[in-house]
């Protein structure tokens, strides 16, 4: 279960997150809706780690641990995963040598043994068909010239094969066509299981109608300041973030 | 000559050419001639090896039939002389000879200079290589050392005729202490190509001078390597590719890992003669600095006086990027391997380019400790 309670957070001396409270049982999607500005992505930043956020207030916990407590590398060990909004472009280094570099690394630090060369290959290959990539293209540099949606279905790869149990997926939506779309949904949808969380952190309504989530959550100027079910999603997608923001 | 008196003729850091690098401490020591030493050597499957051991001959290794262990003849490849050659002919005493008939290749060799055993110690080697016409090799330079405090030089005149190819890729790992300075001289005649990729990776003070002529049309060179000095070191790579005649052709790229107290020197000095028309020249020198108090040099230079020349040079120096870190550690990497991952690819970016496969894996192999 992940549990944030009552976050505060700065970025360079602002006060960007102004109290987030919020709870995602295991099994259960949530989805995190709000406006360009509203504190979206850096709360999805804050919970992988990123360096730069002063939390001012409040805590993080995900299986009873202090999230906020641990590096980046420890909060993926414990199962946390983050689908960044802009993957990063990592040149020269071949994206199969990266997966298996992370999840040798995660496996490492739950005191598993390094997986099989082979075993690693047939397990990447099962995943690449579900995301429709090829192969070759993990014989490219992580994200290297890819497009704005081949590098959101290489996120959904990562994730795949990484099997984390706590999802943050931000905008892993945006830009995307229809068919895309579908991939992306479908690699979430797989994941969805009675042990895991998955977080969607979008702006559009779109992403909902091929990943169901049990509650939506409207997040303006740094607070939630609505919760329902996933009929908040349409509502939000006719009226837009005005009525809401104004409330705030 | 006493060795006192041929460092006190040493280039001062009044030069422009030896301004980063200040060899004035050396007068204020001691030096004796090194005494024998038996450390053992590397070998790499599928070469040749010729090894030297504190300025002489390596007694464990019988000298291949292409001459190695002969003194080669001094004073012929003159025309940069200048007191660091000086001093090495003053003292060396043997290195290898390699005459290559026209048109004929031989084994790949694996030319391992060793310099150490005797704290305070000197030692020098003067290598010359020789390609007829037509002929082609490949030579690993391995130089090595342990961690007495010592003093080397070498010098490597090399001579390719027409159409001849060599390559000669280094690994250059002194200890700690030692204070090396590396000279290569070459010619490449009309359609002849040089092509050296090293990994510098030690020494307390290693310097190295690559020149390069290109004397006939056509003529070709390729120039690369790493720099990863170990914090403290002081690592200088000098190169002056010389464009003599039309249609020729260098590359040129660097990259320098620089840790905390630790400098890296990169010149690149390509000058295009008069009449060099059509030269194709590039230049690249990237550098990381991953500590604050790391210290690069880098300086591409160029001297063109032909008028119809395609000569490029670009110079980068930064950090580790900080996303790439991120993106890396929230998938599971912590940042030791992180840092260590970005790195290598840097790295090997350039080291992929080492021909023979054992001596680029005993690069990787040898760089691993700089990460």
């Amino acid at each position: 279960m992940l549990e944030i309670t009552n976050l505060h957070a700065k970025v360079d001396g602002k006060e960007i997150l102004k109290g987030v409270t919020l709870t995602v049982k295991p099994g259960e999607v949530h989805a995190v809706m709000g406006p360009n500005g509203s504190g979206k992505s850096t709360l999805a930043h804050l919970l992988a780690g990123r360096a730069g956020y002063e939390v001012t207030k409040g805590s993080v916990t995900y299986r009873g641990q202090d999230l906020l407590a641990l590096a980046p590398e420890a909060r993926a060990t414990v199962g946390m995963f983050l689908g960044f909004q802009y993957p990063v472009e990592i040149p020269g280094v071949s994206s199969m040598y990266f997966l298996k570099a992370a999840m040798n690394a995660q496996r490492k630090q739950r005191g598993e043994p390094e997986i099989d060369a082979m075993d690693f290959l047939a397990w990447v290959r099962d995943r690449l068909a579900k995301v429709k990539m090829d192969i070759a293209m993990l014989h490219r540099g992580v994200n290297e010239g890819f497009s704005g949606g081949e590098k959101k279905r290489n996120e959904i790869l990562q994730m795949l094969v990484l099997q984390p149990s706590l999802m943050v997926l931000d905008e892993t939506d945006s830009g995307l066509d229809i068919d895309a779309l579908k991939i992306v949904s479908e690699g979430i949808n797989a994941m969805r299981d009675p042990g895991r969380s998955i977080l969607l952190v979008t702006h559009y309504q779109r992403l909902l109608d091929y990943v169901k989530p049990d509650q939506v959550h409207v997040l303006a100027r740094g607070r939630i300041v609505k919760s329902g079910g996933p009929e908040l999603a349409r509502e939000l997608e006719e009226k837009g973030y005005g009525w809401l923001e104004a409330a705030a | 000559m006493k060795i006192a008196e041929a460092i006190a003729r040493l280039p001062t850091i009044e030069v422009e050419e030896w301004r980063y690098t200040d060899l004035s401490g050396l007068a204020k020591r001691e030096f004796v001639a090194a005494g024998p030493a038996k450390p053992s050597l590397p070998t790499l499957d599928g070469l040749e090896r010729v090894a030297f051991v504190g300025g002489a001959l390596a007694p464990t290794v019988a000298p291949p039939t292409s001459g190695p262990g002969a003194l080669p003849q001094k004073g012929n490849l003159s025309q940069n002389y200048d007191s660091v050659i000086e001093l090495n002919a003053a003292f060396a005493q043997t290195g290898l000879a390699l005459d290559l008939p026209a048109n004929t290749t031989r084994t790949p060799l694996h030319l391992v200079t060793w310099f150490g055993g005797t704290p305070e110690g000197h030692a020098h080697l003067r290598h010359r290589i020789r390609l007829a016409r037509g002929a082609s090799a490949s030579i690993v330079l391995h130089e090595l050392g342990d961690d007495a405090p010592f003093f080397a030089t070498q010098v490597i005149e090399v001579e390719l005729a027409e159409n001849a190819t060599l390559r000669l890729d280094r690994i250059q790992r002194f200890g700690a202490r030692t204070t090396a300075l590396t000279r290569i001289d070459v010619r490449v005649a009309r359609d002849a190509r040089f092509d050296s990729v090293g990994l510098y990776a030690g020494g307390a003070l290693a310097r190295n001078d690559l020149n390069v002529a290109l004397e006939g049309p056509g003529a070709q060179v390729s120039l690369e390597g790493v720099l990863a000095p170990a914090p403290g070191e002081h690592l200088d790579v000098h190169t002056r590719i010389e464009h003599r005649a039309p249609h020729g052709t260098s590359r040129e790229a660097f990259r320098c890992l620089v840790p905390a107290k630790a400098r890296a020197i990169f010149n690149g000095m390509v000058m295009v003669r008069e009449g060099a028309q059509k030269t194709d020249s590039e230049q690249h020198v990237d550098s990381l600095l991953l500590a604050p108090g790391a210290e690069v040099n880098a300086k591409p230079e160029l001297l063109i006086l032909a008028d119809d020349v395609r000569c490029a040079h670009g110079a980068t120096c930064g950090q580790l990027d900080e996303d790439a870190l991120y993106y890396l550690r929230t998938r599971g990497l912590d940042l030791p391997a992180a840092r260590a991952l970005l790195l290598r690819t840097f790295a090997q970016e350039i080291l992929n380019h080492i021909a023979l496969e054992p001596a680029r894996l005993l690069a990787l192999a040898t760089l691993e400790p700089r990460l």
